[in-house]
C-alpha cells in the first residue's frame, strides 16, 4: 500500500472519532446561530474548540488504527485526553481572547487552568470513548471491505462478536424450547 | 429449595415424555435449567446501564445537589456520595436475581409474596402515571426555542408513542439512541465545565465527597431535612427505576434473560415469540456453568462501576462546577437557587454563563438541560411500560391471552394520552393533594425493593450464587436508610420528602 493510500484509509477510519470531536465545535457554533448571535461568534467558538478536537480525536483513531493502543479501553484514553483535551481547550482560550482583545493572549494562571482542565478530561474520555465505539459500530463495517484498519479493529472486537453469536444462539435454543414448556 | 427433578410432558411431542432438571423457587412454577450463555467482555462499553443512567441523571445531579451544595456547601456532598454508592450496590443485586433467572424482579417478589408485587403495580401508576418530569427539559427547551412547553411536551409524548410503536425490537434501538444522547451530554458538561469552571471549585467539589459525617444544622430544620433527604433519594435512579432495570437487563440478553424473547413495537407485535410462563435457571453444580456466571458478574460490575456509578458522579460534579461558578459571576443566582424556584435558578445560572464565557455558553446549558429531559423522558417510558406489561401478562387472569408486546404499547398509549389530558388541562404533577403522598411512595418503594432484594437473592437463588454477607449487609443498610430518614422526616416534620 501506498504511502497516500494509508493515510486515505486511516483518515476514513478516523471519522467516528473526527466527528466526536466535531460534535463539541458543531454545538456550540450551530447553537449560537440558531439563537441569533453573532455570525463571528458562532463559528470562532465552534472552530476554536472544534478543530483541535476534531485533530486530536483522529489521532487517537490513528493509535487504534495502528495498534499503539487496544480499541475500546478506557485507560490509555484517559491518558491521552489529559493531555488532549487540556490544550484543546488552551487553543479555544487563545482564539476567544484574539477575538475579543485583537491580539491572542494565554489565560491567567497557565498551569491551574491546564491542571483543571486534565482532571476534567476524565469526563470527557470516557463520553468519547462511548461515543467512538458507538459511531464506530456503525461505520467500521461499511468500510471494511477496502480498509485495511477496520478490518483489524473489527476483528479485535471477534471476541465480542463470537460470544454475541452464542448469545443469540442460546436465545434461538431457548425460544424451541420455550414453546414446548410455555 | 433445591435443583430436583421433574417430569414433564411436551405439548409438540405427546408421544414423548422428558425428564428436565428444574429449580423450585417460592410458590410459583419451578424454573427449568437452561444453559447461560457465554459473558461477553468487561470492558465492552455498551450495556443495558445506559438506560438506569438515562432515567438516573436527572433533576438531582443537576440542579437539587448543586442546590445544596450552594446552601451547605461543598462538604454535603458526602451524602451524595453514600446514595449514589448505595444505588451500585442494589444495582448490582438486582443484576444477580435478574441474570440468574431471566425474570424480573417483580416476578421475583411475586415468588416471595404476591401483595409485594401488587405494592409495586399500583406504586408505578400512582407516582409514574403524571407527567410532571417532562417539565424541566420542556422549558429549558422554551428557553432555546420560544416553543411553549406544553406544546414540546405533547409533540415529545406523541413522538415517543409513535416511534416506539414503530420499532421492530425496542431495546436495540432505545440502547442506541440513549447510548449516544448520554455520550453527547457527558461530552458536553465536560466541555462547558472546563470552560467555565476552574481549580478551585472541583477541588472543593471532590474534597467534600469524602467529609463523611458533615451535617450542619441547619439541615435539620424543617425546611431543609425533607429536601435532604429528598435529594439523598434522587442521587442516581429513584423510585422504581431500579426494578425496571431486571426488564432492560432481560431484554439485553444478559445472562438467562438470552432465553426470552424480545418486547417488539405494535408494527411488529404479531411476530413477537410466545413468552414462556416464569425464567430459568442454570445449573449451579457444573463448575463451566459457574465460570461463565463469574464472566457476567464482572460484565455487569463494571456496567456497575464505570457507566453507572462514574457517569452519575461524573454529571453531577460538572453541574456542582457550574453552579458554583454560576453563584460566584452573580450572587443573585445563588439566592434564587436557595430560594428552591428551580425555572428562575437554572434561568440564572444560564445568564451567569453567557456573561461570563460567551453568550452561546447559556444556551449550550439549557441545551443540555433539555437533553436530560428527553434522556428521562424516553427512558421513563419505555419502563414504566415493561414494568407494568410485565406484571400485567404474568399475574393478572386472563392477560396472557394479549402478547407481551401488545400488552407494552397499551401501557405506553395509555400514559401518552393521559399525560397530554392532564398537560392540557390538570396539574403535571399530579394533585396538589397527593404530592406528599406520591413522594411518600417514591422513597418507600426504594426501602421495599431493598427487602425484596434481600428475600429474592437470598430465598429464591441457589446457595452457590447468592450475595455474601457484606452485601447483604450493605442493602440492608440500604432499607433502614430510605425507610429510616422517610419516617423519621414524616413523624419529626409531618411532610414526606422534599
Amino acid at each position: 500500500m501506498t504511502h497516500r493510500a494509508e493515510l486515505k484509509q486511516l483518515a476514513e477510519f478516523a471519522v467516528p472519532a473526527a466527528a466526536v470531536g466535531a460534535a463539541a465545535g458543531l454545538m456550540a457554533g450551530g447553537l449560537a446561530g440558531f439563537v441569533g448571535q453573532p455570525v463571528g461568534w458562532a463559528v470562532v467558538t465552534g472552530l476554536g474548540l472544534g478543530v483541535p478536537l476534531v485533530l486530536f480525536g483522529a489521532g487517537y483513531a490513528a493509535l487504534v488504527a495502528l495498534g499503539k493502543v487496544p480499541a475500546g479501553v478506557f485507560a490509555p484514553a484517559a491518558v491521552y485526553w489529559a493531555v488532549a483535551f487540556p490544550v484543546s481547550l488552551l487553543v479555544h482560550a487563545i482564539v476567544t481572547a484574539w477575538v475579543v482583545t485583537g491580539t491572542p493572549g494565554l489565560p491567567p494562571e497557565v498551569g491551574k487552568f491546564l491542571a483543571f482542565r486534565a482532571l476534567v478530561s476524565m469526563g470527557f474520555a470516557i463520553g468519547f470513548l462511548w461515543m467512538h465505539e458507538q459511531l464506530g459500530r456503525l461505520w467500521w463495517p461499511r468500510i471494511l471491505e477496502h480498509n485495511l484498519y477496520a478490518r483489524r479493529t473489527v476483528e479485535a472486537y471477534a471476541h465480542l462478536a463470537a460470544t454475541l453469536q452464542a448469545r443469540k444462539a442460546a436465545t434461538g435454543r431457548g425460544r424451541v424450547r420455550n414453546k414446548r414448556t410455555a | 429449595m433445591d435443583v430436583t427433578s421433574k417430569t414433564s410432558e411436551v405439548p409438540e411431542e405427546p408421544a414423548a415424555v422428558v425428564t428436565e432438571k428444574v429449580w423450585k423457587a417460592g410458590r410459583l412454577e419451578p424454573m427449568p435449567i437452561r444453559k447461560l450463555p457465554d459473558a461477553p467482555p468487561s470492558m465492552h462499553i455498551l450495556g443495558p446501564t445506559v438506560f438506569l443512567v438515562a432515567l438516573g441523571v436527572g433533576m438531582g445531579e443537576s440542579y437539587m445537589w448543586p442546590r445544596l451544595v450552594l446552601v451547605f456547601g461543598p462538604d454535603i456532598r458526602w451524602l451524595f456520595m453514600v446514595g449514589v454508592t448505595l444505588q451500585a450496590f442494589v444495582l448490582l443485586e438486582m443484576a444477580r436475581y435478574a441474570m440468574a433467572t431471566g425474570e424480573s424482579i417483580f416476578f421475583g417478589a411475586a415468588r416471595i409474596f404476591k401483595p409485594l408485587m401488587w405494592f409495586f403495580y399500583a406504586a408505578a401508576i400512582l407516582i409514574y402515571m403524571w407527567p410532571g418530569h417532562l417539565s424541566a427539559g420542556a422549558a429549558a427547551f422554551e428557553e432555546i426555542t420560544g416553543i411553549p412547553w406544553q406544546v414540546t411536551a405533547c409533540v415529545a409524548l406523541v413522538f415517543v408513542g409513535v416511534l416506539f410503536s414503530l420499532l421492530s425490537v425496542i431495546y436495540n434501538f432505545l440502547e442506541k439512541l440513549l447510548g449516544l444522547l448520554i455520550g453527547l451530554l457527558v461530552v458536553g458538561t465536560s466541555v462547558i465545565a472546563a470552560i467555565v469552571g476552574n481549580w478551585d471549585d472541583l477541588g472543593r467539589t471532590l474534597s467534600g465527597m469524602f467529609a463523611f459525617g458533615y451535617f450542619p444544622h441547619d439541615a435539620m430544620t424543617s425546611a431543609w431535612f425533607p429536601v435532604v433527604v429528598g435529594s439523598i433519594a434522587f442521587a442516581g435512579p429513584s423510585g422504581m427505576q431500579q426494578m425496571w432495570y431486571t426488564l432492560q437487563l432481560r431484554d439485553s440478553g444478559a445472562g438467562m434473560g438470552a432465553h426470552i424473547p424480545k418486547i417488539r413495537g405494535l408494527r411488529a407485535a404479531g411476530e413477537a415469540e410466545s413468552m414462556p410462563s416464569r425464567g430459568f435457571m442454570f445449573d449451579t453444580e457444573d463448575p463451566a456453568e459457574m465460570e461463565k456466571w463469574k464472566g457476567w458478574r464482572k460484565w455487569v460490575t463494571f456496567d456497575a462501576i464505570l457507566l453507572f456509578w462514574g457517569i452519575t458522579m461524573l454529571v453531577t460534579i460538572s453541574f456542582t462546577v457550574l453552579a458554583m461558578s454560576a453563584a460566584r459571576e452573580n450572587p443573585n443566582v445563588a439566592e434564587l437557587i436557595e430560594g428552591g424556584d428551580r425555572e428562575a435558578a437554572l434561568k440564572a445560572m444560564s445568564d451567569a454563563f453567557a456573561s461570563a464565557g460567551s453568550p452561546i455558553l447559556g444556551t449550550l446549558f439549557f441545551a443540555f438541560i433539555a437533553l436530560i429531559g428527553l434522556n428521562a423522558t424516553l427512558g421513563l417510558f419505555d419502563s414504566f411500560s415493561r414494568g407494568q406489561a410485565d406484571m400485567t401478562y404474568y399475574f393478572v387472569p386472563g392477560a396472557k391471552r394479549f402478547s407481551m408486546s401488545r400488552l407494552y404499547a397499551g401501557f405506553l398509549w395509555g400514559v401518552i394520552l393521559f399525560g397530554i389530558l392532564i398537560l392540557l388541562f390538570g396539574p403535571a404533577d399530579g394533585p396538589a393533594g397527593i404530592l406528599d403522598t406520591l413522594a411518600f411512595l417514591s422513597t418507600f418503594a426504594m426501602g421495599a425493593y431493598c427487602i425484596v432484594l434481600l428475600l429474592t437473592n437470598n430465598m429464591l437463588l441457589p446457595k452457590k450464587i447468592r450475595p455474601g454477607p457484606v452485601r447483604n449487609v450493605i442493602i440492608g443498610f440500604g432499607a433502614v436508610f430510605y425507610l429510616g430518614m422517610l419516617f423519621y422526616c414524616l413523624f419529626r416534620f409531618g411532610v414526606a420528602v422534599g
